[in-house]
């Protein structure tokens, strides 16, 4: 046998047999939308006066990043462990998983994230930029002040801070109680400030002169010095021995007294101040009635706060106006008028009296909280200037014999609050680094081109050019966000003292949470907006054009084969993309 | 999804598959479980044409396309020619649409799987001939709009039941998936890959072209079957050990319907009678897998 | 070793030497036998081969298309109504060059059932792309198997194996069969040329688009042109191994002949009989034997008619509205010469019927007698149809 025979002699057949892919076929010339990333705004950054990135800071502790967690809320705000006590949280009123199951509990997670650096001493890494020329002063070591300091420092800035009490803080040291802001916190928070070089210079009350005189060494005056004068209730009898301010009240206990107080104790007011007093005053030993013209719905206070109040056993009495406080053997004789809901108008009712109904209570002390001013009348931003630019949570002033003045704070914000106090101070910040890099005229849109969504709330990572630039200011709904990828789970429930345990001191009420309780209650956000990395897109691509790539998204799509289907953004379950025509 | 899955693929892009075809998307999936010793029979169906025409592939396993009704046998004739190689790492899987599983294809099937023939056999379903333009299948669902059932010549007949087919054959594993539940997919695929014996998959896989959606909705449609109970996401055992997957959350076969131009002729009426149908088969389910009604929280 | 076989069984021992790797087939008489004895061997260790008992000829044929495929030699029989149901998978068997070999009994087609031989079924798949070879006797079944699996394996096509029912496949004749050693220095192992390989991953058989298809269809003609001459050549080593040799087609006396029988199949033996008794008689008469019918040999047809005045074509089957399929092709083949015969074309034996010395002698003379055909095809033995009830 030949060894031609045992080879075939016919050539190998020519038969329908694949040698190469796919992959010249450019199936993207199909398309007529195209998707690609955009990441959006989450309700709650945008609700939240700081402009904190809420979403991409719960995405890192749900990936177990506490310290770049606390990183991203230090770009944006300076106290986080107060905050994480003391904010009223309006994140989470708006938070999208409250229509789903229950809203995140952020301000437990960000109190979670400061702790746990607090804990371990960890520094934070942030970006600075070198010293530069300008000079600052800050008048009032409040959380404004110190917030204005902080960005103002972060940008460059030298700044001095002038503190008219022996410590600094403001409202956050001497108006808060220690069972909710607990000392060693502040002072690490403003050990961080002045660790970027801030100088704060303590029983230093600064007079009008000193705007005055001020050019010599500033260029810009940061005016932060709060609401400190008290509002006359305008009554008989209010100026009696003993019938006390709350924030004075509230002064003297912070500072360590311990006054002795028993029986009924009314407190006249609806503010935070009003309950914040009495939670004091029952710790004190006093059964104290917090006394209020309109209605519980209509307090300026914050509902929590109230809620706490109440289980603790201070007394409410809506409806009741005082008209009279008169010297009594056991105390004090209150007269009070009855009111009525005239309107419902505005945020707080229209109330007025009800004829002829009076009542009349017997305590052993009255406490004011109806409300503070600013102490002297140069503390307020000046009416009609015309070199007057108001912005969202501050006042500037260009003056020609002088430095520019920034009123900030409780003198300009929109709200008194923490958070609007830390909007106010980092508004300052850009805007006066505008100021000085770019001009007077430039302000209003830099700063606006910072807005956290429709604003108000700003960014300073978007300010210093930061990847939060590229979010698009399209506030997440949550008709937007895909459901499906997320299951039922109960929110955590913020550890508390028990009350028994609460109205024995001034022992912080809220208590330590886990970590692990942290990742799961992280791992409920939706990140709205944001891209978690789930990696839908890159999975559900029918067209395998979703890729791994070294871009800060992680992956790119490529248009040479996506054929525009749109599958990976309605499977992105938190609207981090967008489908548009091509 | 565990990384190793997620990142790798045994497909290429520039597929000529619709814009959302699931059929590619299950594709992926499937492949992404088996990895490279596969070899892969595909009768006639959409992916005859997705995978590309001569001299492409789209796959990067062997793939023999072959006539229509052939699923079943062609892959017992390339199990047997392993077997005859001595060899025993490859496995044989059959990607075969509703039209080649259901109807023309049913008999090699069930000769295939009535010999226990040793391997995988996949229906990726689209409930219509959709590679002719289309027409309807016995996989075609009640109510269902096609080419060939146009007007109010809408599909009067239900869907037949293909997986309680297999399984009245006893074979050692049959199971539905879903291209909306990719972890369940690969999970099956891979429990598929350790049994010997005869195992069948069934994939839903939405078509964006045949049953008139947008291609974006291509998942979401998915995943509503899943969870109207259209289409269960269950397992079984030796034809026998039932296990549901994915227990349902009461969403209305409507939601379902409404979103979908090929049911868009359908009264309240007629989707009322389909939710019964629907509460019917999945309550029939329920005792098959032993599990109580109340349990299970069946939509009333 | 001589051994009295039934033609069935000659074929099943040719597999069995060829050590086929994968059988698949579904039972149809009279095809069976051939597989039953494949089986046994199967289960007895005989043949290391995977038996697939399929659910339908079909199936079968599907089944070796995935083996062929996946590079293993293969076999199957069938016949009529399962040759009929393959017919798809002819197609598409040869159109994917898998060198499956097929043993494919002649059975006349229903209705009404009909069990007995006729060609009808096999040249009704001339046009699938398979190489057909015809068969006289039982060794000749069993060497053409035993070819046919090199022929295949040679030119990338399938073989069908061509054998009458019962005349053939149920009769026992002694056959010399050979040793597996001889076999094996015969037909080596099976080594594709392409097959389905994880390491190098092909698809094969996917969408053939208007500018390649063609170029793939002229390959597979090429394929067939070249197997004639392959074919000669496998002979030539198969003669030298066991001295038999049996051509694409045979020529009895036709050097001198006026009159040439054009048969095939097992009406070839009965007339090599009757051409003795008219040679006996001083007619110039010839005998052609058509072995192979795909690729058509052209050629050798028309070499050994080239001097003859007349073919009669016994044809043991029919196209309607056309003629008997050797005839027709047998024509075409010679139409373009300038000298050539005129082709009788006979339809006998249909459904089984017998076609005896006396009908092939019947044929003779018609042709000798007659000056030109009475027509496209001349029907023989037809019996007067009975009175309508």
């Amino acid at each position: 046998m030949t060894e031609q025979m045992l080879s075939p002699i016919v050539p190998t057949p020519l038969i329908p047999r694949s040698f190469t892919t796919t992959e010249s076929n450019k199936t993207g010339s199909w398309r007529f939308l195209k998707p690609r990333y955009d990441e959006k705004t989450a309700p709650c950054s945008a609700a939240c006066p700081a402009g904190e990135d809420i979403a991409r800071v719960e995405m890192l502790v749900a990936q177990g990043l506490f310290k770049e967690a606390w990183e991203t809320i230090l770009q944006e705000n300076p106290f986080p462990a107060v905050c994480g006590r003391v904010c009223f949280h309006p994140c989470e009123g708006v938070c999208n998983r409250k229509e789903f199951d229950d809203a995140i509990a952020i301000h437990t997670l960000e109190r979670f994230v400061a702790d746990t650096a607090m804990r371990y001493g960890i520094q934070p890494d942030i970006a600075r930029r070198p010293v530069q020329g300008p000079r600052v002063a800050v008048v009032g070591s409040g959380p404004s002040g110190l917030a204005a300091a902080y960005f103002l420092a972060r940008l460059g800035y030298t700044c001095d801070v002038f503190e008219a009490k022996s410590e600094p803080g403001g409202i956050l040291r001497w108006g808060i109680p220690l069972y909710r802001l607990p000392v060693n916190v502040l002072e690490w928070e403003i050990g961080r400030i002045r660790s970027l070089g801030v100088e704060i210079h303590c029983n230093h009350r600064v007079s009008s002169d000193f705007l005055r005189d001020a050019g010599d060494r500033y260029q810009a005056v940061f005016i932060g010095c709060g609401h400190h004068r008290n509002v006359d209730l305008g009554i008989p009898g209010e100026n009696l021995d003993g019938v006390e301010e709350g924030l004075p009240f509230l002064e003297r206990v912070r500072a360590g007294e311990r006054p002795d107080l028993s029986g009924a104790v009314a407190i006249i007011g609806g503010g935070n101040t009003a309950v914040d007093v009495s939670r004091c005053a029952l710790r004190l030993g006093a059964k104290p009635v917090i006394v209020y013209r309109r209605r519980r719905q209509d307090m300026p206070a914050f509902e929590h706060e109230i809620e706490m109040a109440l289980e603790e056993g201070v007394e409410l009495m809506e409806l009741w106006a005082p008209l009279e406080i008169a010297p009594h053997a056991d105390g004090y004789r209150l007269v009070l008028q009855k009111m009525e809901v005239a309107a419902e108008e505005g945020p707080r009712a229209q109330v007025r009296p009800v004829p002829g109904e009076t009542r009349e209570m017997v305590v052993s002390k009255v406490l004011k909280a109806i409300g503070n001013a600013a102490e002297e009348a140069w503390m307020e931003p000046p009416e009609g200037d015309g070199k007057l630019l108001r912005l969202a949570n501050t006042a500037l002033v260009r003056r020609d014999d002088g430095p520019v003045l920034v009123y900030g704070g409780d003198l300009a914000a929109l709200e008194k609050s923490v958070a609007h106090a830390v909007a106010s101070g980092k508004e300052a910040a850009m805007a006066l680094d505008t100021y000085f890099q770019d001009g007077w005229d430039a302000i209003e849109s830099k700063v606006s081109a910072c807005r956290v969504g429709q604003g108000p709330s700003l960014s300073m990572e978007m300010y210093l050019g930061g990847e939060r630039c590229r979010r698009n200011p399209h506030v997440v709904a949550f008709q937007e966000i895909n459901t499906d990828y997320f299951l039922f789970s109960p929110r955590l429930a913020q550890p508390r003292l028990l009350k028994e345990e609460r109205i024995q001191g001034f022992s912080e009420i809220d208590l330590k949470i886990s970590a692990a309780l942290a990742l799961r209650e992280a791992e409920r956000c939706f990140n709205c907006g944001i891209c978690n990395q789930c990696d839908n897109c890159r999975l559900f691509c029918p067209d395998l054009a979703v890729c791994r790539d070294d871009n800060p998204q992680g992956r790119r799509i490529n248009y040479d084969y996506c054929k525009g289907c749109g599958v990976c953004v309605v499977e992105c379950p938190r609207n981090a993309m967008a489908l548009e025509q091509d | 999804m565990e990384l190793d899955v997620l990142d790798r693929d045994y497909m290429c892009s520039g597929h000529v598959g619709c814009p959302g075809c699931g059929a590619a998307i299950a594709m992926r999936f499937l492949l992404k479980a088996l990895g490279e010793k596969t070899m892969m029979v595909i009768p006639a169906c959409c992916w005859s044409i997705i995978a590309g025409p001569h001299p492409q592939s789209t796959l990067k396993v062997p793939v023999l396309h072959t006539a229509f009704e052939t699923g079943g046998a062609v892959a017992s004739g390339i199990r047997a020619a392993l077997d005859a190689k001595g060899d025993t790492e490859t496995t044989v899987v059959t990607w075969a649409g509703d039209g080649g599983t259901f109807d023309i294809g049913f008999q090699a099937l069930s000769g295939a799987v009535e010999r226990n023939e040793d391997f995988i056999y996949v229906c990726y379903d689209n409930e219509a001939y959709m590679n002719t333009g289309v027409q309807r299948s016995s996989s075609t669902p009640y109510g269902a709009w096609t080419t060939t059932t146009p007007g109010q010549e809408w599909k009067r007949l239900r869907k037949k039941n293909i997986v309680e087919a297999l399984v009245a054959h006893r074979i050692p594993y049959a199971a539905t998936a879903s291209i909306a539940f990719p972890e369940d997919l690969v999970r099956k695929v891979k429990k598929a890959k350790g049994i010997k014996g005869s195992r069948f998959l069934h994939i839903y896989a939405s078509c964006p072209t045949g049953w008139r959606i947008p291609s974006e909705m291509a998942i979401k449609i998915a995943r509503m079957a899943v969870q109207t109970n259209i289409f269960p996401l269950y397992e079984v055992e030796n034809g026998v050990r039932y296990t549901i997957n994915y227990m349902p959350k009461g969403y209305l076969v409507r939601e379902y319907f409404k979103l979908q131009g090929r049911f868009k002729h359908l009264t309240d009426n007629d989707l009322e009678q389909i939710q019964e149908m629907v509460n019917e088969d999945w309550e029939l389910l329920l005792r098959k897998a032993g599990v109580s009604m109340s349990a299970a929280g069946t939509v009333a | 070793m001589k051994k009295v076989v039934e033609g069935s069984h000659a074929v099943s021992e040719a597999v069995r030497l060829a050590r086929a790797d994968v059988i698949s087939a579904y039972p149809i008489t009279p095809q069976t036998h051939i597989v039953e004895l494949l089986s046994e061997y199967c289960s007895d260790g005989t043949l290391n081969a995977k038996f697939l008992r399929v659910e339908s000829e079909h199936s079968a044929m599907a089944a070796l298309i995935g083996a062929a495929s996946a590079g293993v030699r293969t076999f199957t029989a069938t016949s009529s109504q399962g040759l009929a149901l393959m017919h798809e998978l002819l197609h598409w068997a040869a159109g994917a060059r898998l060198p499956i070999v097929m043993a494919e009994v002649n059975r006349a087609l229903a209705p009404g059932w009909n069990i007995w031989t006729e060609q009808t079924d096999s040249l009704a798949q001339r046009d699938t792309g398979w190489i057909q070879l015809y068969c006289e006797d039982a060794q000749e079944a069993l060497d053409t198997t035993l070819q046919a699996f090199r022929l295949a394996e040679t030119v990338y096509l399938p073989v069908m194996v061509v054998l009458d029912a019962f005349f053939l496949s149920h009769t026992y004749e002694p056959v010399d069969i050979p040793e597996q050693e001889e076999a094996d220095r015969f037909l080596p192992p099976f080594k594709p040329a392409f097959q389905l390989d994880t390491q190098n991953p092909s698809a094969f058989n996917q969408l053939a688009p208007p500018n390649v298809y063609m170029e793939m269809r002229r390959s597979l003609q090429d394929a067939m042109e070249s197997a004639l001459d392959v074919l000669d050549t496998i002979e030539d080593d198969y003669e030298k191994l066991f001295g038999r040799r049996y051509g694409a087609v045979e020529a009895v006396q036709c050097d001198d002949a006026d009159i040439i029988l054009v048969t095939s199949g097992t009406v070839t033996s009965t007339s090599r009989l009757v051409l003795r008794q008219l040679r006996e008689k001083g007619e110039k008469v010839g005998l052609l034997k058509m072995k192979a019918f795909r690729p058509f040999p052209f050629e050798a047809l028309r070499k050994h008619t080239a001097h003859a005045k007349k073919l009669a074509v016994i044809d043991r089957n029919f196209s309607f509205g056309a003629g008997g399929i050797f005839a027709q092709e047998i024509r075409s083949a010679l139409c373009n010469l300038a000298r050539r015969p005129l082709v009788f074309g006979y339809v006998a034996g249909l459904g089984g019927r017998d076609v005896t010395t006396d009908v092939i002698e019947d044929i003779y003379w018609r042709t000798k007698t007659s000056a030109h055909p009475e027509g496209e095809s001349i029907w023989i033995g037809l019996h007067q149809p009975a009175p309508a009830a």
